[in-house]
C-alpha cells in the first residue's frame, strides 16, 4: 500500500510541469518558478539541518559555503567556460575544503564562541564578496552565468529546471537519510545529545562535527552552483545572514532533525510568501515573530504538532 | 607491572587544590573503593584519569601507557569504562541505541566495508544487537528496549548506564557512585552484578559514600582527604583507622 | 604623523561606542548568563529616539542624550519582562535564535516606520573641527572620549559601592550562592536590563552626531560587540572593554591604511586570531565584572 503511495507521488512530482500547465496554464511559469525555489531552499535547508540538527552545532556560516560555491561556479563558467558539470563539482569541493579550514579553529570553540565565530565567518566572506570588486564583482553582480549544460542536454526551460532541482533535492534527501539512520546517525545523535557521554563511549565528538559540518557545507556549495545556474546572475546578497534566518526559519518551524519536517518548513515558507506577495521587511517581520514564538513555545516544530494531529486522528478512525 | 597506575596527580581549581599529589595503583582483577569525605577529590580524580578533566601534575598510566591528558574517547577506547555520579545517557536513543553507540570505536572499519555492508560488517552488527540484548537482559531492562532513555525512571537510566559502560567489555571499569540514589531493596542487587565483574576477571575502582557497600565488596580501600590520600588498606584495617575516623567525623 | 594620530582618535572614539555596547552585552552575560543577540537593536532604538528628541522635539543635546538613555532603560524593561523571562531558563541555542529573532523584527519595523534612508544628527560640536597643529578633529570626538571615561567610572563606582551594584557582581560569579543568601536574583536581573539598555541608548546619543542613524547599524555592531565580549573572555567586562578599545583602534587603522572597504572585516579578523591563539579569550577565564 505504501509502496504505490511513494511511487504515485513521486510520479506525481515529475509530472508536476503538466499537472501545473493543465490547473493554471496562465500562472505556469511564475508555479513553477516558485517549485524550483522551493526545491533548491528545501536543498539548501536540510543540509543546514544536518549541521545544526542532528550534530547540534549551531554554525551560522552556511551562507557563506553556499556563497562560496555559487560564486565559484559563476566565476568559472563566466571566466574560464568551464562546462557546468566541471563547475558544480568545483563548488562542492571548494565549500567542502572551505568548512574543513575553518571547521579546524572554529570547533576549538565552547558552543558560545563557536556560533559567533561562524557568524564572524559568515560576516568576512560577506564583506569581501561586496568589496573584491575586482573578482567578485561586488555590488554590481556577476552576469549571463550561462544555464547549465549536462553534455549534450542543455537546461533551458523551466520544466527542465524543475526536474534538476527535483532530482537535487531528492538526492540530498537521501544523502540525508543516508548520514542520520544506522551507525552513523546515532553516533551524531549522541554527540547533539550528551557529548560527555559520547566521549566515555569512544566516539570522538571533533570527527563527527567535522563531517556533518563539512558535508552540509559541501551540499550547500553544490546548491549555490545549481542557483546561479538558475539564476543567471550572483550578487553578495546572497550572502545575507537573511540567509541565515531563512534556514533557521525553516528548519526550526518546519522541525529540526526531521527529514518531512525540514522539507514541510521549506514548501511553507518559501512558497507561502510568494503567494501571498508579502513585502520583503513585512515578511521578515513575520517571520521574525513566528521564530520567536515557535522556538519559545514549541521547538520541536511543524513535525511534532503535525505528529499530534496525526495521532488524534488515528484515534478519532 | 599494575594496568592502572596514577603517580602524584595534582589538580587545582582556582587556587583550590582538588586533588594534592594522589598515588593510586590496580593490579589485574582488583576491585578496589576510592572513600573519603564530600569535598574530598574523588569525582575529580575520575574525571581527571579518565581525560575530562586537564591535569596539573603527576601521571597516569593504563596498561603501561602514559595516557595523562589523553581525551576521554581515548581513553575509553583504550579499554577503560566509567559511570557517572549524575546518571548520564542518551534521552532521545532508546534503551538498545543507547548500548549500540559504546560499540562505535569497534565498528570504525573500512568506509567501504560499510558502505557496501559486507558479510563482516554485518557479523560485527549482529553481534552488536545480541550483545545488547544480553546486557539489557543483565540489568532487567529488557523489555524497555525500546523505550527512549529520557522517558525511563532514574533507576531505569542507572541501569542502563551501567549496562552501557560494559558494552565494549572494558578492563578497567570506574563506577561513579553506584549505589547513590538506589532503592535499598535494589542495593543488593547492584552489589551482586558488581561481584559478577569482580568474578569475571574485570578490573574495578569505584567511589563510593555508602559504607556498607564498600565494606562489604571491597578487597581494598583508599581514603581520600582534603585531596590527599590518607590511608590504604583491607577493610577490617580501613574500618579502625584513627585517620580515617577523624577524617569523617572531624575531631 | 597627524595622520596616525587622526586615525587613533578616530579609533578610540570607535573604541569608546564599541565597549560601551561590549559592557551592556557583558554584564547581561556575566550576571544573568544571557546571550541577547538583539543588543544592538537597543542601540539603533537609541538612535532614532535621540534623533527624535533632539532633530524634532528640539530638546538640547544633553536633554536629548538623557532621553536616549532612559527611553532606553524602560526599554529594556520591557524587553526583559516580554521576551528574555520566556527565554532565560531554556538552552542558549534558543535564546540566540529567539534574541536574533526579535533582533530581524525590530530592524525592519524600524525599516518600516523610519525608512531606510539615514538620519543625521549633527551637532555645534561635531561640526566645530579643533586644530591642534597638523590634526583636524571634531570636538564631539573629544566629547566622547570624556564621556566614555566619565561612564566608565559612574559604573566601576556603581559595581563597587552601591547594593544592586555588588549584587550584580556577586551573581555574575555565583548566581545559586546569591539566590540562597537573599539577593532577589530577578530585581538584579532587571536591573542588569535597563543599565544595559541604557548603556547603549547613551551610546548611541553619544556617537550618532558622527555617524549616522539607520535601521541596519545594529547588526553589525551587535557582532562586533560580541567579538569584544569573546575576545576579552566571556564573563569578564572589564575585558570586554580592552577588547573594545583594541578592536576600534585597530578597525581605524584599517580603514585608514589598509583599505576602508574591509574594515568592518577587522573586528573578525582580531576575533578569529585570538581565538585561534587563546580560545579562552586574552584575559583567560576570569570571571566577574
Amino acid at each position: 500500500m505504501r509502496r504505490i503511495a511513494w511511487t504515485l507521488g513521486a510520479l506525481g512530482l515529475v509530472a508536476v510541469p503538466w499537472i501545473v500547465a493543465g490547473v493554471a496554464p496562465g500562472q505556469r511559469r511564475y508555479i513553477l518558478h516558485i517549485l524550483v525555489l522551493t526545491a533548491l531552499w528545501g536543498a539548501l535547508a536540510l543540509s543546514y539541518d544536518l549541521v545544526v540538527g542532528h550534530v547540534g552545532s549551531l554554525s551560522l556560516a552556511h551562507p557563506a559555503f553556499f556563497g562560496i560555491g555559487a560564486y565559484a561556479a559563476a566565476l568559472l563558467a563566466t571566466e574560464a567556460r568551464w562546462p557546468f558539470a566541471a563547475g558544480l563539482a568545483a563548488a562542492v569541493g571548494l565549500a567542502g575544503l572551505a568548512a574543513l579550514a575553518v571547521g579546524v579553529p572554529l570547533f576549538r570553540l565552547t558552543e558560545h564562541s563557536f556560533a559567533m565565530g561562524s557568524l564572524g565567518f559568515a560576516m568576512v566572506t560577506s564583506i569581501v564578496a561586496t568589496n573584491w570588486v575586482d573578482f567578485t564583482h561586488g555590488p554590481l553582480c556577476i552576469t549571463g552565468i550561462p544555464k547549465p549544460a549536462l553534455g549534450p542536454l542543455r537546461i533551458v526551460t523551466l520544466p527542465q529546471f524543475w526536474w534538476l532541482a527535483l532530482a537535487a533535492v531528492v538526492l540530498v534527501a537521501l544523502l540525508y537519510h543516508g548520514l542520520t539512520t544506522f551507525r552513523l546517525g546515532r553516533a551524531f545523535h549522541a554527540v547533539r545529545d550528551n557529548e560527555g557521554l559520547a566521549a566515555a563511549a569512544g566516539v570522538n565528538a571533533l570527527k563527527y562535527r567535522m563531517l556533518a559540518f563539512v558535508i552540509g557545507a559541501a551540499l550547500a556549495g553544490g546548491i549555490g552552483a545549481l542557483w546561479v545556474g538558475y539564476i543567471n546572475v550572483l550578487c553578495p546578497s546572497e550572502l545575507a545572514v537573511s540567509v541565515t534566518v531563512n534556514l533557521l526559519v525553516i528548519v526550526f518551524l518546519g522541525g529540526v532533525g526531521s527529514l518531512r519536517g525540514v522539507v514541510a518548513g521549506a514548501v511553507l515558507f518559501t512558497a507561502l510568501p510568494e503567494i501571498l506577495r508579502v513585502a520583503p521587511t513585512w515578511r521578515l517581520v513575520i517571520y521574525g515573530s513566528l521564530l520567536l514564538v515557535i522556538v519559545v513555545k514549541r521547538p520541536e516544530g511543524l513535525e511534532t504538532a503535525l505528529r499530534a494531529l496525526g495521532r488524534r486522528g488515528a484515534r478519532a478512525a | 607491572m599494575a594496568l592502572f597506575e596514577v603517580h602524584g596527580l595534582v589538580k587545582r581549581f582556582f587556587g583550590v587544590t582538588a586533588v594534592d599529589g594522589v598515588d593510586l595503583a590496580l593490579e589485574r582483577g582488583e576491585l578496589v573503593s576510592l572513600i573519603g569525605p564530600n569535598g574530598s577529590g574523588k569525582t575529580t580524580l575520575f574525571n581527571c584519569v579518565t581525560g575530562y578533566l586537564p591535569v596539573d601534575g603527576g601521571r597516569v598510566v593504563y596498561r603501561g601507557e602514559d595516557v595523562t591528558g589523553a581525551p576521554p574517547h581515548r581513553v575509553a577506547r583504550l579499554g577503560v569504562g566509567r559511570t557517572f555520579q549524575i546518571v548520564s545517557v542518551f534521552p532521545r536513543l532508546t534503551a538498545l541505541e543507547n548500548l549500540l553507540v559504546f560499540l562505535q570505536q569497534h565498528q570504525e572499519e573500512s568506509f567501504p566495508g560499510r558502505l557496501f555492508r559486507t558479510g563482516r560488517v554485518r557479523r560485527f552488527e549482529r553481534e552488536a544487537l545480541d550483545r545488547a540484548a544480553a546486557l539489557l537482559d543483565l540489568v532487567g531492562l529488557a523489555s524497555h528496549a525500546a523505550t527512549r532513555a529520557g522517558h525511563l525512571s532514574y533507576g531505569q537510566r542507572k541501569l542502563l548506564a551501567f549496562a552501557a559502560a560494559l558494552m565494549p567489555d572494558p578492563e578497567l571499569i570506574l563506577l561513579d557512585e553506584p549505589a547513590a540514589a538506589v532503592n535499598p531493596t535494589m542495593i543488593n542487587q547492584m552489589k551482586d552484578r558488581i561481584r559478577a565483574l569482580h568474578r569475571a576477571g574485570k578490573t574495578v575502582l569505584l567511589v563510593e559514600h555508602n559504607m556498607d557497600v564498600v565494606m562489604d565488596i571491597s578487597e581494598r580501600i583508599v581514603v581520600l582527604d582534603h585531596g590527599q590520600k590518607i590511608a590504604e588498606g583491607p577493610p577490617d584495617a580501613i574500618r579502625r583507622d584513627p585517620r580515617v575516623i577523624e577524617a569523617y567525623f572531624g575531631t | 604623523m597627524e595622520d596616525l594620530l587622526e586615525q587613533a582618535v578616530h579609533g578610540l572614539t570607535l573604541g569608546s561606542l564599541y565597549a560601551m555596547v561590549a559592557t551592556g552585552l557583558a554584564l547581561m552575560f556575566g550576571v544573568v548568563r544571557l546571550i541577547n543577540f538583539a543588543h544592538g537593536e537597543f542601540y539603533m532604538l537609541g538612535g532614532y529616539a535621540f534623533w527624535f528628541a533632539f532633530r524634532e522635539a528640539g530638546l538640547p543635546y544633553p536633554a536629548a542624550a538623557a532621553v536616549a538613555a532612559a527611553a532606553m532603560a524602560v526599554f529594556g524593561l520591557a524587553y526583559e519582562r516580554t521576551v528574555i523571562r520566556a527565554i532565560l531558563d531554556r538552552t542558549w541555542h534558543v535564546q540566540l535564535i529567539a534574541t536574533l529573532a526579535t533582533s530581524i523584527v525590530m530592524t525592519n519595523l524600524a525599516i518600516i516606520v523610519f525608512g531606510t534612508q539615514p538620519k543625521e544628527v549633527p551637532t555645534t560640536l561635531s561640526a566645530t573641527i579643533l586644530q591642534l597643529g597638523g590634526i583636524r578633529l571634531a570636538w564631539h570626538r573629544i566629547l566622547v572620549l570624556v564621556a566614555a571615561v566619565v561612564i566608565f567610572g559612574a559604573l566601576q563606582w556603581f559595581v563597587a559601592r552601591t547594593k544592586t551594584g555588588k549584587a550584580m557582581r556577586a551573581m555574575s560569579q555565583n548566581r545559586e550562592a546569591c539566590a540562597v543568601v537573599g539577593v532577589d536574583v530577578e530585581r538584579v536581573a532587571r536591573a542588569t536590563f535597563a543599565l544595559s539598555a541604557a548603556l547603549a541608548g547613551g551610546a548611541a546619543a553619544l556617537v550618532s552626531p558622527l555617524f549616522s542613524i539607520f535601521p541596519d547599524v545594529g547588526a553589525l555592531l551587535t557582532l562586533k560587540a560580541f567579538a569584544a565580549v569573546i575576545v576579552g573572555g566571556f564573563g569578564y567586562v572589564k575585558g570586554a572593554i580592552a577588547a573594545a578599545f583594541i578592536i576600534g583602534i585597530a578597525e581605524s587603522l584599517a580603514a585608514g591604511y589598509v583599505s576602508y572597504a574591509y574594515k568592518d572585516a577587522i573586528g573578525f579578523i582580531v576575533m578569529i586570531a585570538v581565538l585561534l591563539w587563546r580560545p579562552q579569550g586574552l584575559f583567560g577565564r576570569r570571571i566577574g565584572i
